[in-house]
């Protein structure tokens, strides 16, 4: 499990890529989209015809920090044609808004089916250590701040309280034609989450941002994973 | 060394005292503050300007702690810091069972030489297992034992709260208020930079010591924050804990790459802790009061439903309003209520809906109230009782018929005796303060729980019913 921090405090980076942190948090048994690593167009069409379509690609590089902030992921690609189109297209816009980054090259995973955003995520605090924090995705969590924290490690019963505890938990029952998420496999993510981050303290910050809160489960379908400087 | 629970238990319940350095500038605050200390107090000072006037006090002086004749269990220290570290070479040569160290200019100053007085401190005491408290702080209060820092904090008095705190002043104001309030300390340590002994150890202490029922605690920061939520998981399992976190520490200036680490404040980190543990977060001295003071007088509810008692049309609709803006409710009553109410309960310028307008009923008879407090006992709907006493309107009454309060003070007791409901009352300032206070302070003497507004009263309640009934 180690194999992938080892890999990178080799090359001296913190961030992990997201094909990185979700093989990590893959192994620890935390149900992310499988996603691989394309370093070229046929490449990525063998995987997208493995996984299955339709599929998503994402620029993977350590340079780039907000993939949709330059123009770095295509959504719903239904077909090879498309995935062919959508690599030369990433790879034009990523060349124009980020002139000269270096790419690992993009990442191809299936297109979950949709459920609540919410997200998940660990931060280190300086005085009680691993800290996991759940709330609602997009708006919920960037403009109203609807979050809820518990120190590590989590018992079921905080898990199942901080899940309660936001503000928008109304939406997670059934609103307006999102059907009820499955509240039991959110609760079991953090649960999970809690065990990963005991179990590597060199993580120092984690984001699963989105995950999909379905009724029949909870998928990760992008991860974001801060190593600790030190070290 | 760890300090151990017998060496933590005699510098806390001490049986012999010491003080150490006090002077005539200081007014002999340490000296005087022990007068009441059930037990021999000794000084120690070798300044021969002071030792005429510590005499005079009537307590017997020493040039060193060695010389005392008597095993001492808890000096307090009131010398120059360069002094200090020789001090705590003292007391650990005459085995001492603690000492508090109100000397201060050591690391909070950022000076470099108070680091060093600091560390060399620690290297002292630490393989000692001497029980140091401090420094920079204000030390023990124990009113059962007439051990105070401050000559106006209560002696002779045994308490049921233990209080720790990081700043002296926090902790002198909550055990000279909650005293004037009626609510006494167990034990209450103020323990400033705490670099033996920590927050940790006192709650550990206070979570077996039997005088103790509630906990409260004022905290800036943990040394070790691990060690605290482990700790408070355990001592709120067994009593109720109350925190006051004062300060917002920076966020450490690093380069934050996530959302969870951008929203992980020091605030909201500490009040997810707090509510993780099962203890109770308040923000300010007056509602650790009334938080401590609901907890210890009221009965523990879990439902919501408030029946509530009102003495005008007007403070019924804002009483209920403060209820309900603290997470009450305030429901109908059953019908079998109102079947009953309705037979007597005068509904020209009252109400019985809930809350009960109730002023002219009791004015009309005294025992309407026990009716009322017994219906609302036997009503399915509620959950607690909150009652409006009204100073503006009743307090020449009280003056003129003293019976009359009389008769209000034991239908209370006896709805708060006989019910499982619990009931909580508030009693507004007005513009006959006197007569307020003289009833405030009857209230008070009877335990019945009294806030001085309805918001205050709601809160209280509310959080002191979120603790688990431990």
């Amino acid at each position: 499990m180690t194999d992938v921090i080892a890999a990178a405090r080799a090359e001296r980076r913190t961030l992990l890529s997201e094909v990185e942190a979700k093989q990590l948090l893959a192994e620890a048994g935390v149900n992310v989209t499988e996603t691989r690593l394309a370093a070229s167009a046929d490449e990525a069409a063998s995987h997208a015809a493995e996984l299955g379509y339709p599929v998503a690609l994402k620029v993977v590089s350590d340079a780039i920090t907000h993939k949709t902030d330059v123009g770095g992921v295509e959504l719903g690609i239904a077909d090879e044609s498309a995935l062919r189109a959508a690599w030369d297209a990433i790879h034009a816009r990523v060349a124009e808004a980020s002139p000269g980054t270096q790419l690992q090259g993009l990442s191809v995973q299936p297109m979950a089916e949709p459920g609540a955003e919410v997200i998940l995520g660990i931060t280190q605090d300086q005085q009680f250590g691993p800290v996991l924090m759940f709330g609602l995705g997009g708006v919920f969590v960037e403009v109203l701040k609807d979050v809820a924290f518990r120190i590590v490690p989590l018992e079921p019963r905080d898990a199942s309280e901080m899940v309660r505890e936001i503000q928008g938990f109304p939406v997670l029952e059934g609103f307006r034609g999102t059907p009820a998420a499955n509240l039991e496999a959110i609760e079991s993510m953090l649960l999970q989450l809690s065990e990963f981050a005991e179990a590597n303290p060199e993580v120092a910050e984690l984001d699963l941002n989105p995950v999909f809160a379905r009724p029949d489960g909870a998928i990760a379908v992008d991860a974001r994973i801060l190593l600790t400087s030190d070290s | 060394m760890a300090v151990t629970r017998e060496r933590l238990t005699r510098a806390l319940a001490p049986k012999v005292v010491a003080v150490i350095g006090d002077k005539q500038a200081s007014g002999y605050n340490w000296l005087r503050s022990m007068k009441e200390f059930d037990g021999p107090v000794y000084s120690v000072q070798v300044d021969e300007n002071e030792i005429p006037g510590i005499e005079e006090l009537g307590i017997p002086n020493y040039k060193s702690l060695t010389d005392i004749p008597d095993q001492v269990d808890f000096a307090v220290c009131a010398v120059p810091r360069q002094v200090a570290p020789f001090i705590v070479q003292g007391c650990v040569e005459a085995n001492v069972g603690g000492v508090t160290l109100f000397t201060s200019g050591f690391a909070e100053t950022g000076e470099e030489i108070g680091v060093e007085l600091q560390n060399k401190i620690f290297e002292i005491a630490d393989p000692s297992g001497l029980a140091l408290i401090g420094p920079n702080c204000m030390g023990l209060h124990v009113p059962g034992l007439g051990v105070r820092f401050n000559r106006d904090q209560p002696a002779g008095v045994q308490g049921n709260i233990g209080f720790v705190s990081q700043s002296g002043t926090h902790g002198m104001n909550f055990s000279l208020t909650g005293a004037a309030q009626g609510l006494f300390c167990s034990t209450l340590v103020s323990f400033g930079n705490g670099i033996i002994l920590e927050a940790a150890d006192y709650l550990e202490y206070l979570a077996d010591d039997p005088q103790t029922e509630v906990i409260g605690m004022y905290i800036e920061g943990a040394r070790d924050g691990r060690r605290l939520f482990r700790t408070l998981r355990e001592v709120a399992a067994k009593k109720p804990v109350i925190i006051w976190k004062g300060g917002q520490t920076e966020g450490g200036g690093r380069a934050i790459r996530s959302h969870t680490a951008s929203l992980a404040s020091d605030q909201a980190i500490w009040e997810a802790m707090i509510k993780q543990v099962g203890a109770v977060a308040v923000h300010n001295l007056d509602e650790m009061i009334d938080v401590v003071k609901a907890t210890l007088l009221t009965k523990r509810t879990q439902g919501n439903r408030l029946g509530l008692i009102a003495m005008t049309g007007g403070q019924s609709v804002v009483l209920t309003d403060a209820f309900e803006k603290a997470g009450w409710k305030v429901p109908t009553l059953s019908d079998d209520s109102y079947a009953q109410l309705s037979e007597f309960f005068n509904i020209i310028g009252g109400s019985y809906r809930n809350p009960l307008d109730a002023a002219g009923t009791i004015g009309q008879d005294p025992k309407h109230l026990d009716t009322i407090f017994d219906i609302l006992n036997a009503d399915e709907h509620i959950d607690a009782v909150g009652m409006e006493l009204s100073a503006t309107f009743m307090a020449r009454r009280w003056q003129d018929k003293p019976e009359e309060f009389d008769r209000l003070i034991n239908s209370i007791k006896r709805f708060r005796d006989e019910s499982d409901k619990p009931f909580l009352a508030a009693l507004h300032p007005s513009h006959v303060e006197e007569e307020a206070l003289r009833a405030r302070l009857r209230l008070q003497e009877e335990g019945i729980p009294t806030f001085p507004s309805f918001e205050r009263a709601a809160n209280a309640l509310r959080k002191a019913s979120t603790l688990a009934a431990v």
